[in-house]
């Protein structure tokens, strides 16, 4: 067997698999649709990452929480927080917004602890907590902020919306900082242990890991990544509105599920990856499908509902496919185990 | 030297050890035997850590230690491999043999060369052929359990503890463990070995400490042990393998045959259980905890489904795909778990009496309070079941009142046979007496009962004919004149007449 194909096989076992099958094929259908030439324009893909950093970002926040056994939905409109916090401390104190981004930073991470504590320490559901936190945070950013306002200067949005040596989008650099910083982790003893919490507390613990603690960790990585995000945001909109990216807490979820990450200790940062750039790329390829019919078929007009149902009709087939595919492998398993069986009873007879 | 003394622990009511001790030197492989609740595994983990016990010291070297977690168990040196296994199965084998205890690289890093490198010779070692980057889910149990006691082995303890590590096991596998248990006790490895298996304590242990009903009642060398002498510290009877019917044709001319079970497995816990039950007859099944007894009536209930072997039914070949469909023919089912199998806590009196009836019947069939009411009124005299008022709800009964509840529920929906998966567990004495009079009561009028437990003095009394369960093969079937104590006994261990005969003689020479 050549090399390559031992290392696909290897890299089917994995569950980024499904994520990644997902994510090419839709990136393949996008090109087609969009145009070759089109979607490699430096000026397409800017706007591509630009426009769905948030989500990434947001996304790969849920990813060590997911496979340290808990979640959090609140994790939407703790971006808002962020931004925020961030516009507040910029606008109000007069310092710079670096010192706001920072803030917000720390508000990040004071609510993922908060989290925890509710989660990993009082113990209670953590869909059930996360969801009462979506209206704390909510009050807290109303309180900061009562309305929309607020304004990012010039030179700060500019620099998130350019093109390093006119190349690479700069947001795209955000990406490349937090997976390099997971790439490590995941080659430290952190990496062996968030897995195994997630996995099976009770087992861990028996290893003589501290499951609680190794939440906490897993929580604050999702805190600065969250804080990452809401930074991107604020740099996106480049103001501030207190009520916004509550949905993105359930579309990062959902996104994590299609990747293939599992409730406790299955899937990885990649599979956060793939699945979010599976959710950008269908509504990315669909806006443009529509935008061929617009000019194939005259007269042809729908509002952008239509555009809406077409991206979450195929979400959700994504999202069977996933099903399947797990079915798929807990039969292929369980198969395996009736003829180990069988074997091992005709060789002892 | 390590030691246990005076442990004590109760779980609610139950007491699980009574001033239970133990003692391991370097270098010995001491075997911990008991009976079903005998408190062995309580002992094993209370010394693994994940069990605190209520009293009683644990020395290393004469220096009392504590142990409330994993991690001081690492400290101490302890390392354990778990019956039902410690590994995380979402991640490969490399990982979980490594887990806290990765060799350090660079800047914190794992060192990637060097785990790939020790792992390989631990799987070596072990003569484990399986991918290190593989699943722990995606491995047959066997392989599971080999690499449970690697992971243990790794960690270079000075005691190991090995619960009952070989029950999913093959022979030769067997073999591969003993073989490195040879080495380690040769590294003056203290060694506590918790096995059924009585040919395998034999051959690697050279003492053994019993237990029964919590207590130390033993403690023996075993080049003067004898098999018979073990198994009388272990259940307080003297074994007796005459006369063990063994898969012999029982056939009762005249009656009729209810229900009739040949060669069912259900891979790994039942591998073969031809079973018959007459009309009338209350058919006890007996054995160890964890010979394939539930998955056995849990494969009659249609729960899930049995991969071999032929049910027949009332002289028809069936095969029930949801205990709904069990049900429907005739079939009730008691379950011992009754929080998680029976009850419906928070449901009254009445209506969880009714629920068997319920779940016969038309679907959307208009029920009245009344119809619920008298019929459980009915119920609650015939049995004797004390109730408050059968609006409250089922929780607020005692343990003993619920579980007749639960009896009384299927009882009166008089079915042709009834299946009890230990039914009296947890019990006390006075309901328990109650719950065998209805049974006794139910068989005279012509129901059969199936009747699993736990307990051989229930099987003894109540039931007219005893098969016995080990490693999912029926070890024995007792009845009549052969139903004694010492006979159950010498089939819930597995032996046989020419085992324990050959044990004898491997004693003598």
């Amino acid at each position: 067997m050549s090399n390559a194909k031992r290392l696909f096989l290897h890299f089917r076992r994995t569950p980024a698999f499904v994520g990644f099958t997902l994510f090419v094929f839709v990136l393949v259908l996008n090109i087609v649709v969009q145009g070759p030439t089109h979607f490699f324009s430096s000026r397409s893909l800017n706007t591509l990452f630009s426009k769905n950093m948030p989500l990434l970002l947001t996304t790969m926040a849920m990813a060590p929480l997911l496979i340290s056994g808990t979640l959090d939905i609140s994790i939407g409109i703790q971006l808002a927080l962020v931004n925020v916090v961030s516009i507040m401390v910029f606008q109000e104190w007069g310092v710079s917004l670096y010192v706001g981004f920072s803030m917000g930073m720390l508000a990040s991470l004071a609510v993922s602890a908060l989290c925890w504590a509710l989660v990993s320490v009082v113990r209670l559901p953590s869909m059930l907590a996360s969801f009462a936190l979506i209206y704390v945070v909510r009050g807290v950013n109303v309180l900061i902020m009562n309305k929309p306002q607020g304004k990012v200067p010039e030179a700060y949005y500019k620099t998130y919306d350019s093109l390093i040596g006119g190349v690479i989008p700069f947001s795209a650099l955000i990406l490349l900082f937090v997976l390099l910083i997971w790439l490590y982790l995941m080659r430290t003893k952190f990496g062996r242990n968030i897995y195994a919490v997630g996995g099976s507390p009770r087992n861990a613990f028996a290893a003589g890991i501290n499951p609680v603690w190794v939440q906490f960790q897993a929580s604050m990585i999702k805190g600065v990544i969250t804080g990452l995000a809401g930074i991107s945001l604020t740099l996106m909109t480049a103001s501030g509105n207190p009520l916004q990216g509550e949905a993105y807490g359930l579309r990062a979820l959902s996104a994590c599920i299609i990747g293939g990450l599992g409730f406790g200790g299955w899937g990885s940062m990649a599979c956060a990856v793939f699945g979010a750039g599976f959710l950008v790329t269908i509504q990315n390829t669909v806006y443009y499908f529509f935008n061929l019919l617009y000019r194939i078929i005259p007269g042809f007009t729908v509002t952008s509902y239509w555009q809406n149902l077409v991206s979450d009709i195929i979400i959700f087939f994504g999202l069977l496919m996933t099903i399947v595919t797990a079915k798929e492998q807990r039969e292929a398993l369980r198969q395996g185990f009736v003829k180990q069986f069988k074997g091992g009873e005709s060789a002892t007879q | 030297m390590f030691e246990m003394c005076e442990i004590d622990k109760s779980y609610d009511a139950v007491v699980a050890c009574r001033g239970a001790s133990l003692q391991v030197a370097p270098g010995e492989i001491r075997a911990l035997l008991g009976s079903n609740g005998s408190g062995k595994s309580t002992m094993v983990k209370v010394l693994a850590g994940t069990v605190k016990p209520n009293g009683g010291n644990i020395l290393i070297d004469g220096e009392p230690v504590t142990i409330h977690s994993g991690l001081d168990c690492r400290r101490l040196g302890i390392a354990t491999a778990f019956q039902d296994l410690s590994l995380i199965p979402t991640m490969t084998v490399r990982d979980n043999i490594l887990l806290g205890n990765e060799p350090k690289g660079r800047l914190g890093m794992v060192d990637r060369k060097k785990s790939l490198r020790e792992v390989a010779a631990l799987l070596d070692r072990f003569h484990i052929d399986c991918d290190p980057d593989a699943y722990v889910q995606t491995l047959m149990p066997s392989l599971q359990s080999m690499i449970e006691v690697a992971k243990a082995v790794y960690l270079k303890p000075r005691l190991l503890l090995l619960d009952e590590v070989t029950a999913a096991l093959h022979r030769d596998e067997v073999q591969l463990i003993f073989e490195v248990l040879r080495q380690l006790k040769a590294q003056g490895t203290a060694i506590i070995y918790v096995t059924h298996r009585m040919d395998e304590i034999f051959e690697i242990c050279d003492t053994a400490t019993i237990m029964r009903s919590g207590e130390t009642v033993a403690d023996v060398s075993i080049s003067d042990a004898t098999l018979n002498g073990i198994v009388f510290h272990m259940t307080g009877q003297r074994p007796d393998a005459q006369d063990i019917l063994e898969t012999e044709e029982f056939d009762r001319e005249g009656s009729d045959l209810v229900l009739d079970v040949e060669h069912m497995a259900l891979y790994p816990k039942v591998r073969d259980i031809s079973l018959k039950a007459y009309k009338g007859e209350i058919v006890g099944i007996g054995g160890l905890e964890g010979q394939g007894q539930p998955e056995f009536i849990r494969a009659l209930l249609g729960v899930t489904r049995p991969e071999e072997g032929t049910i027949h039914y009332m002289r028809k070949e069936v095969r029930f795909h949801s205990p709904a469909d069990a049900v429907n023919h005739d079939i009730g089912f008691i379950s011992g778990e009754r929080n998680r199998e029976a009850i419906f806590p928070d449901r009254s009196v009445a209506q969880n009496l009714f629920a068997g009836r319920a779940a016969k019947g038309a679907l959307f069939r208009y029920l009245t309070t009344k119809v619920v009411r008298d019929f459980a009124q009915a119920a609650v005299e015939k049995y004797n079941i004390v109730v408050g008022s059968l609006r409250h709800p089922a929780s607020s009964l005692s343990g003993g009142n619920q579980q007749k509840l639960v009896v009384a529920r299927w009882i009166a929906v008089n079915p042709t046979l009834l299946l009890l998966d230990d039914p009296t567990k947890g019990v006390d004495i006075l309901s328990r007496r109650e719950i065998h009079k209805i049974l006794k009561q139910c068989a005279d009028e012509g129901m059969t009962i199936i009747l699993s437990s736990s307990e051989n003095d229930e099987l003894l009394e109540i039931a007219d004919r005893v098969y016995l369960f080990y490693e999912g093969r029926v070890s024995g079937t007792l009845s009549g004149a052969t139903k004694t104590p010492e006979r159950l006994v010498a089939a819930m261990m597995g032996m046989t007449r020419e085992q324990n005969g050959a044990t004898r003689e491997a004693r003598r020479a």
